[in-house]
């Protein structure tokens, strides 16, 4: 796991900070950020991704924007994607997975909740 | 404003610290703020409503309780309201805001979330609108006593009166 280039996406330096922390632990080292969909898009097209991390409300460019543009993209429709964000309500949850994103997790959230989900996308693949 | 309204904002403020932060606040007992009130902070973190519920949330902190918090989270020493404590109290204020979000969806109560502003300034003061009502709700800490202010305004708001919220509020 810990080759795979994984995308985090949030204008929260905090929280990609924690995000970050957190892949490495669980043996994903090679982590590269973006604080909105506009400058993640940009950065997937440097050299793509094996995962993606994103949050949903982000100036500039949202995650669900920017989440309907990797589905939409031929290069990058096939990259997991969860999406890290304080929307917990279920309607938003539903919308994110009929938007195409593999798993949600709710601000706030544990290192070991980010790891199973991870985890468990790896594992499912 | 009834309490059935300001429950949210509380259990997602512990949820939010204990769980990112690793501290457990001691809630105080909420007031409706007055317009004289000059509760003075350090560093305060608003976040808008808009929908069928509509105001803000604030977050305030003195400087240590802040910094503290920030530490906490990313796992460093802050010494002073830098940049990363500026972050890192607007994620919480965002947390807030979403978690109570959740559970006003349950209650068939929507609303959209901004995105917060974090203002930072020796003792300032957090001033309210006269027609919205605030709630403010302590917290302590080892650090200090935080806030925070709820502002909202809706019709399905208006059922009680401010003065209920400090009868029943859960532990």
């Amino acid at each position: 796991m810990s080759d795979i280039r994984v995308l985090v996406v949030d204008d929260s330096s905090t929280m990609r900070r924690i995000i970050k922390n957190t892949l490495v632990k669980i043996g994903f080292a090679n982590c590269f950020e973006a604080e909105n969909g506009i400058d993640a898009l940009a950065k997937l097209k440097e050299g793509g991704a094996g995962l993606i991390l994103t949050d949903w409300n982000m100036p500039e460019m949202d995650g669900m924007t920017f989440v309907k543009s990797v589905r939409g993209s031929d290069t990058f429709k096939d990259i997991p994607i969860i999406m890290i964000t304080t929307e917990a309500a279920k309607a938003e949850v539903v919308e994110a997975l009929k938007q195409g994103v593999n798993d949600y997790i709710v601000k706030p959230f544990t290192p070991d909740a980010l790891k199973e989900k991870v985890e468990k996308l790896f594992v499912a693949k | 404003m009834n309490v059935e309204y300001i429950n949210p904002f509380i259990n997602s403020t512990m949820n939010a610290l204990t769980t990112m932060a690793f501290v457990t606040p001691v809630r105080g007992k909420p007031y409706l703020k007055s317009e004289t009130d000059q509760t003075k902070v350090d560093i305060s973190a608003i976040i808008g409503l808009a929908g069928e519920a509509s105001g803000w949330v604030a977050l305030a902190f003195p400087r240590a309780a802040a910094m503290k918090i920030a530490s906490n989270m990313l796992g460093e020493q802050k010494l002073s309201l830098d940049s990363d404590v500026r972050d890192a109290v607007g994620e919480i204020v965002n947390m807030i805001a979403g978690g109570a979000k959740g559970d006003f969806s349950q209650k068939g109560l929507s609303f959209k979330i901004a995105i917060p502003t974090v203002v930072i300034g020796d003792s300032h003061i957090l001033s309210q609108k006269k027609d919205v009502p605030c709630i403010v709700i302590p917290f302590t800490i080892d650090e200090g006593e935080f806030f925070i202010e709820v502002c909202l305004k809706a019709e399905k708001l208006q059922s009680a009166a401010g003065e209920q919220v400090t009868q029943s509020v859960n532990a």
